[in-house]
């Protein structure tokens, strides 16, 4: 498996990138009727990302999830007029089979936890854009839906399932692969769907899954028709959860234009952000810029800009280096947060998006920052704010520095040009992270004081002795300090075991109340991680391993 | 505040032009002459003192001799020059360019060296700061006050470093190393043997004898650090400690010069009838070489342990003499012999290499000992006196490691509690030789004349005659 | 001062010395000055070791000792060392320098041997013409001080010269001054050149005269205290006048005096000697000193002056007056350094000859002014009478002492023989 790993990796030189576009698609066909959208997976068995094995029975890897998040995007920005979204599939009797098990055994366990939160990040933004955006899924399952299959499924408000007496939901990944679900299934199971956990125990050490009466008894399923009225179900259903949405009848669409991305030996570079990384050091810095110019104040500029339109392009841009990042550079283990430009302007921004909240794109708009910031949230770097001179930390820029484990703030009260940062009323609600609290919110454990203290301060520009008071950030190095505090608190940091800090980072990230999400990444970094690396998972006679070769699995009986 | 650097502050740091430093000094400097006030030699801030002050680092600067009050002692900061290309000469780090910056991975194990390494410094000056009171000669009382005013430069050398290169951290524990207390049970210095009292001018002597040559040891060590300010530092650091032990030294050799003078005019050798003559016995004497010895071995930590090997491995610390030493300097594969007690026996078992790098440290230790008290034991036998004072055995009343507590003689006999508890009075310090001692001590302040049970010196210091007024009082 | 003899006399050595087969010879069988650690002092403490630039230091278990072969006596140990261990010579011959092994086995420092060269038996006849000449003004041999140090002499011979290294070389008189007066530092390295108060050495120029031959030698008084021009180093300094013209004030350029003068830092000087056994000051405390120079005579003055002044801590006791000629206060050597020397320490008398204005001034007149107090002197079995300069000085000196003798009630004709049977009257002139 280690040398087959290292197929898996990319190269130097040969990035895995996020792009794509519908006309590329391999794997999914989207169409559209009304506010129907129907996303069909149709998974091209040749169409892996990297050679090595076939994506069968609509098994998907991460070039089939890249296009999906894709979809999304585009039905998010770019059909305004879509209520509901029907995922299915165009292959007979199955729906899909999960992630590719072949894949998986030859990915580098890096690769695998990478793929896997990517596909999380993406289900749980289905869920964001049903609760928040009023964009409605449904899965219709109308074949086998097997592992990450189901849980994709899971991730819809409803599932609907073809009762052929053969098609069934399940979750084989126990009993098949001596693993766990990755993708939030088990979670899901019970905190979604509130299945009883003696079912659901049953559920999930049973290869076959469960058909389909049981499962709408067992509530792992929400309906179920035969193969003739399955359609006629899938599209009462779907009209129906359209009532439930507010998206707009007569919006116009925002394309989505490729991102203007550079590549190069030092990092990645867009418009407004920019990724420099120092191989040496494990570091990457990314510097996001505030607007260069003053952005519209009214919707018709705003929409005439549309992708442009700076908070959009840079939570484009951002997303975007945010994978890059994390596919390509595992080794760069520190990321070095950075702002550029006019406070005035970011908070500016902030205040057209509260005034402008009602409308869809900008609504999306704000959900788009939303998922780009809970991507930091889950990022397994050590993510430092560095708030120096000309920085920018207002608003929405503010939340990367809240997102970041640690904040330096450069304090330099003798200086007319010390750093400020600002607040604005986008802290306190629009940006939820995995724990469905502001950040502000989860900093302060929901303590209303230091809250009511720094909303006290919405607007005004704080200097490190006051940001430092506030509590909005770490430490204030003076500008004696500055160089080699910064220094050593980064080589410090590098210098400690990879593992240790992503557990410790997860840990501390996700304080207070357990949400679905945090569950989900928290037991994925934990469980899922631990059961992956084990012997019983990948050794020679692991279960992953011998999958597919007809011997059986050897196993370590010593419970742990 | 506002210092001027140069002429107050001797240095070669260029601490006019870091403004980082001056900031920091300025708050410090100011609690530093608060703690030596309060923490000082007791009464001594109007004596004008013959003291040594270091104003540059070349042979003719380091040692500059004239009067003056030690609140205005010139505590400078000073390098060793640098080694042009230095290397990095053991551990993984083997062979790279030494570093000039704390690099941030060790950034906290080094400061923890200096901390504890700065701590002792001024933890001595609060120890002995009675023993101006009691001095047996005005020689003595300015010796004691030189040895004070240098550790109180040793600290300001560690402090140099926290504050140089570890941002706020580093000034905090600067601060931190000024209100920590020596026998202050709620604020106590960190090593044991500096929480101990030095009551009289023998434990004083004994004191910069064996303890003043562990921090020899300990500065020789760090002098071989990765890390170039700290190796600079201590090696400039261990020249001014030689004065230290000279003090020791001498100090005891002329106690025992004394006594064996006294024995051989009287013709006594009765430890009860030498005591009545007003000077200090020698058994007595060894029963102080064997506490002060064992206090110390103490000080060099754990027989086996992986702080050492830490500390080797990633470079900050080496060993004594490290490049004398020819083998790999990486000790991977190595081993070194290490006492364990099993079923009360002392055996010997053969630890890691990097692990026994403290209990290595400390046999070096001994052999450095055990040379100076030969040259004691010299003038007894000139004396024509039948007694040889010894270094006790390693596993002798040890604190710390494998060997805490267990009773072994100080011949390295495993013993019983009872046949400890049965002899331990003639080993150790009893109370009543301690009330002995403390009744001899008075104090003694007219220039050249000595108290009755210390020989004067053969020199005085910087050549001037031994009646010079090395104190005055005004 | 310098005295140089007759060119005509005859020259034993000469036609072999100069030649600079010395270097070699001196530094394979010559007398050296060991570096040593005194072992019964020394602490251990690592810091000469730590010091040493050139890693001349070691040690084992046992002692720290000096490696003969690589100390060069730059002294950075010195002062560090704490307790003095470290400042312990040794005069050697090369061959039989002290090993490693040797020091390493020591409890306590041997003494200083006797060493078998032969000094004092065969010194150059030049040598001995030339002091001969320089002392007849005491009117005949005179003993050294009884408490004087046993000088050492003719350690190194013409034949087998020492290299000394030039560190110092400072005009002396103003620079508007006539005479050309120079204040030169020699460093013998690690060679020995072990000199008392008085003593002289010779200097050996290089080259050959107009008729070929080596160049004689010329000796010269040493103007620093026997440990050293700084002390604690291996150097000594001479007080050197250019010379101009000749007795007779024609003009005529002094070989040696111009080489000297001339000399740069860095440039290496063939010596020989030490010379001297007589001209030496006394030892013991309460001693006083009676000197009387002009010119370059000053040299060894200054040398016992220097010493004293070494040495005021020890309270020795004994007074220091000085009868110092010189044309005027910008061609008195020293005078700076001389005026600022405290009055109790010094009583210092300055004659000048040719200041504008006023009459001329000459020693034996400021001698006569001070008639008590050098009466006193004369009186006092502790005095020691030093008499250094131009030859002709001598009698107005005599003369002087003679009045002053006549006017206390002494007669000079029965104090000069017991001062001089005494060892207490030495005269050296040129």
């Amino acid at each position: 498996m280690a040398h087959a790993a290292v197929s898996l990796q990319p190269q130097s030189g040969q990035w895995v990138t996020f792009d794509t576009h519908p006309e590329q698609y391999r794997h999914w066909k989207l169409s559209f009727d009304g506010v129907v959208a129907t996303l069909q997976m149709n998974v091209d068995e040749e169409g892996g990302l990297r050679p090595g094995y076939k994506l069968k029975l609509n098994s998907y890897d991460l070039g089939v999830d890249i296009e999906l998040y894709d979809a999304l995007q585009r039905l998010r920005f770019e059909h305004p007029e879509v209520r509901t979204v029907v995922l299915t599939s165009s292959k007979e009797r199955i729906f899909c089979s999960g992630a590719n098990i072949f894949m998986l055994g030859l990915s580098s366990h890096a690769w695998k936890v990478n793929f896997c939160k990517f596909t999380n990040e993406t289900r749980n933004g289905i869920e964001d854009s049903s609760r928040h955006s009023g964009l409605k899924f449904l899965a219709a399952c109308n074949g086998t839906t097997a592992g990450g299959g189901y849980e994709l499924a899971l991730a819809c408000d409803e599932i609907l399932l073809v009762d052929d007496r053969s098609a069934a939901v399940s979750l084989p990944e126990v009993p098949l692969l001596g693993v766990l679900p990755g993708t939030g299934g088990l979670t899901r199971l019970t905190d979604k769907r509130k299945v009883r956990r003696d079912h659901a125990d049953i559920f999930c050490t049973v290869s076959e899954g469960v058909r389909a009466p049981r499962a709408k008894e067992w509530r792992l399923i929400d309906d179920h028709a035969k193969p003739q009225q399955f359609a006629a179900l899938v599209q009462r259903r779907a009209l129906e959860l359209a009532e439930m949405s507010d998206r707009p009848h007569d919006g116009q669409g925002v394309g989505l234009t490729l991102l203007a991305r550079t590549i190069d030996e030092h990092g990645y570079h867009y418009s407004h952000v920019d990724v420099r990384i120092d191989r040496k050091a494990r570091t990457a810095t990314l510097t996001v810029q505030a607007p260069k110019a003053e952005q519209p104040l009214d919707l018709a500029g705003i929409l005439a800009l549309g992708a442009e339109w700076w908070p959009l392009a840079m939570a484009r841009e951002l997303d975007d280096a945010i994978l890059m990042l994390r596919t390509n550079d595992l080794e760069i283990g520190t990321w070095i947060l950075k702002t550029r430009g006019e406070l005035g302007r970011v908070l500016a921004v902030d205040a057209t998006l509260v005034s402008h909240r009602g409308n869809w794109f900008v609504r999306e708009t704000v959900a788009m920052l939303r998922r780009t910031l809970a991507r930091l949230d889950v990022t397994s770097r050590s993510l430092f704010a560095l708030i120096d001179k000309t920085s920018c930390f207002a608003g929405t820029l503010l939340e990367l520095a809240l997102a970041a484990d640690r904040s330096y703030m450069l304090a330099a009260p003798e200086s007319s040009d010390a750093p400020r940062i600002a607040v604005s009323a986008m802290n306190f609600e629009s940006y939820e992270s995995a724990a469905r609290l502001s950040r502000l919110g989860s900093r302060f454990y929901g303590e209303s004081k230091p809250i009511e203290g720094i909303r006290a301060a919405i607007g005004r520009a704080l200097a490190a002795e006051e940001a430092l008071t506030l509590g909005l950030v770490t430490a204030t190095p003076d500008s004696l300090d500055w160089d080699d505090e910064v220094r050593l608190a980064i080589e410090e940091r590098t210098s400690l075991s990879p593992d240790a800090l992503t557990g410790l980072e997860a840990s501390l990230r996700f304080g207070g109340p357990e949400t679905l999400e945090t569950r989900i990444f928290g037991r994925l970094s934990a469980w899922q991680n631990w059961i992956f690396i084990r012997p019983n998972a990948v050794g020679e006679a692991g279960a992953l391993k011998v999958f597919g070769t007809g011997s059986k699995a050897r196993f370590n009986w010593e419970r742990i | 505040m506002s210092i001027d650097y140069e002429q107050k502050i001797p240095n070669n740091v260029d601490l006019a032009g870091d403004k980082t430093l001056q900031r920091a000094l300025e708050h410090w400097q100011p609690e530093f002459l608060n703690w030596w006030g309060d923490m000082g030699p007791e009464g001594s801030g109007a004596f004008d003192v013959y003291l040594r002050t270091a104003i540059s680092v070349d042979p003719g600067g380091w040692a500059n001799f004239g009067h003056v009050k030690m609140p205005d002692y010139r505590w400078g900061i000073f390098l060793n020059p640098a080694i042009p290309d230095r290397k990095i000469s053991f551990g993984a780090h083997k062979g790279e360019p030494v570093w000039q910056e704390v690099p941030g991975e060790y950034r906290s194990n080094l400061r923890r060296i200096i901390v504890t390494q700065g701590d002792t410094e001024p933890a001595s000056v609060e120890q002995q700061r009675h023993l101006g009171l009691t001095c047996p000669s005005l020689y003595d009382l300015r010796n004691l006050f030189q040895v004070n005013v240098e550790e109180g430069r040793h600290l300001w050398a560690m402090v140099y470093l926290l504050h140089r290169y570890f941002g706020r951290d580093g000034r905090e524990e600067a601060e931190a190393l000024l209100e920590r207390r020596s026998g202050d049970a709620d604020n106590p210095r960190i090593l044991g043997a500096f929480n101990e009292r030095t009551p009289d001018w023998l434990s004083f002597f004994m004191f910069t004898y064996f303890t003043d040559r562990d921090g020899k040891f300990q500065l020789a060590a760090l002098a071989e650090s990765a890390f170039d300010p700290l190796a600079r530092t201590t090696k400039f650091m261990h020249t001014e400690e030689a004065h230290h032990m000279f003090v020791g030294e001498s100090g005891v050799a002329r106690i025992i010069q004394r006594t064996c003078e006294v024995m051989a005019q009287n013709k006594v050798d009765d430890p009860a009838r030498v005591r009545s003559l007003g000077v200090i016995d020698l058994p007595t004497m060894q029963r102080y070489v064997n506490f002060h010895s064992s206090v110390t071995l103490d000080l060099f930590g754990s027989d086996v342990s992986s702080n050492a090997a830490t500390f080797y491995t990633t470079g900050l610390k080496g060993r004594f003499e490290e490049a004398r030493i020819t083998d790999d300097h990486v000790l991977l594969d190595q081993s070194y012999p290490v006492f364990e007690p099993v079923a009360g026996a002392l055996v010997t078992r053969e630890a890691p290499a990097l692990n026994a790098l403290n209990e290595r440290l400390r046999d070096d230790f001994v052999k450095d000992s055990v040379a100076g008290i030969a040259r004691w034991n010299r003038i007894i036998q000139k004396a024509g006196i039948d007694f040889q004072l010894a270094v006790p055995h390693k596993a002798f009343h040890r604190q710390i490691g494998p060997l805490a507590g267990l009773k072994v003689s100080p011949e390295g006999r495993v013993l019983s509690e009872a046949q400890w508890s049965g002899h331990v009075g003639q080993w150790l310090p009893t109370t009543e030789d301690r009330a002995f001692v403390g009744s001899l001590m008075g104090r003694v302040v007219e220039p050249g004349k000595f108290v009755n049970w210390i020989a004067p010196p053969a020199a005085g210091i910087n050549k001037q005659p031994v009646n010079f007024e090395y104190v005055r009082f005004n | 001062m310098s005295v140089s003899i007759d060119p005509q006399r005859p020259r034993d050595e000469l036609g072999t010395a100069a030649a600079p087969v010395a270097a070699a010879s001196a530094a394979d069988r010559g007398i050296a000055r060991q570096h040593l650690i005194d072992p019964e002092i020394c602490i251990r403490c690592n810091t000469c070791e730590a010091t040493c630039p050139i890693g001349a230091v070691t040690h084992d278990d046992r002692n720290y000792v000096v490696k003969f072969d690589v100390c060069n006596a730059c002294n950075a140990c010195i002062s560090p060392c704490p307790t003095g261990a470290i400042d312990n010579w040794r005069q050697v011959l090369r061959p039989k320098a002290y090993s490693l092994e040797e020091q390493l086995g020591w409890d306590q420092l041997p003494r200083q041997e006797e060493l078998d060269i032969g000094a004092g038996t065969d010194l150059p006849t030049e040598v001995v013409a030339a002091t001969v000449l320089a002392i007849a003004g005491q009117g005949g041999v005179a003993p050294p001080p009884w408490s004087a140090q046993k000088p050492r002499v003719n350690l190194y011979s013409l034949k087998n010269p020492v290299i000394a290294v030039v560190t110092g070389n400072y005009r002396l008189t103003a620079d508007d001054a006539v005479t050309d007066i120079r204040h030169i530092v020699l460093d013998f390295g690690a060679s020995a050149m072990p000199v008392l108060e008085g003593q002289t050495i010779g200097i050996v120029p290089p080259g050959v005269d107009d008729r070929g031959r080596p160049h004689y030698v010329r000796l010269y008084s040493v103007a620093s205290p026997r440990d050293g021009e700084r002390p604690g180093y291996n150097n000594l300094s001479l007080t050197v006048k250019r010379v101009t013209e000749d007795h007779e004030n024609r003009p005529a350029r002094g070989v040696c005096s111009n080489y000297l003068c001339d000399l740069k830092t860095g440039d290496e000087v063939q010596v020989v000697g030490p010379y001297g056994t007589s001209f030496l000051m006394p030892n013991h405390s309460g001693a006083a000193l009676l000197m009387i120079c002009t010119g370059t005579g000053s040299a060894p003055m200054r040398a016992m002056t220097e010493r004293r002044r070494r040495r005021t801590h020890l309270k020795e006791n004994g007074e220091l007056m000085l009868f110092f000629g010189a044309r005027s206060p910008s061609e008195l050597p020293y005078f700076g350094p001389l005026t600022h020397l405290p009055k109790e320490f010094i009583d210092n008398n300055l004659a000048f000859s040719r200041v504008p204005g006023k009459s001329k001034e000459y020693v034996q007149d400021l001698i006569r002014a001070r008639a008590a107090d050098v009466a006193r002197l004369l009186r006092n079995d502790e005095s020691y009478i030093y008499i250094c300069g131009l030859k002709g000085m001598e009698q107005g000196v005599d003369a002087a002492f003679r009045e002053v003798c006549a006017r206390h009630e002494m007669s000079w004709d029965s104090v000069l023989p017991r001062l001089r049977e005494t060892g207490r009257y030495h005269v050296e002139t040129y």
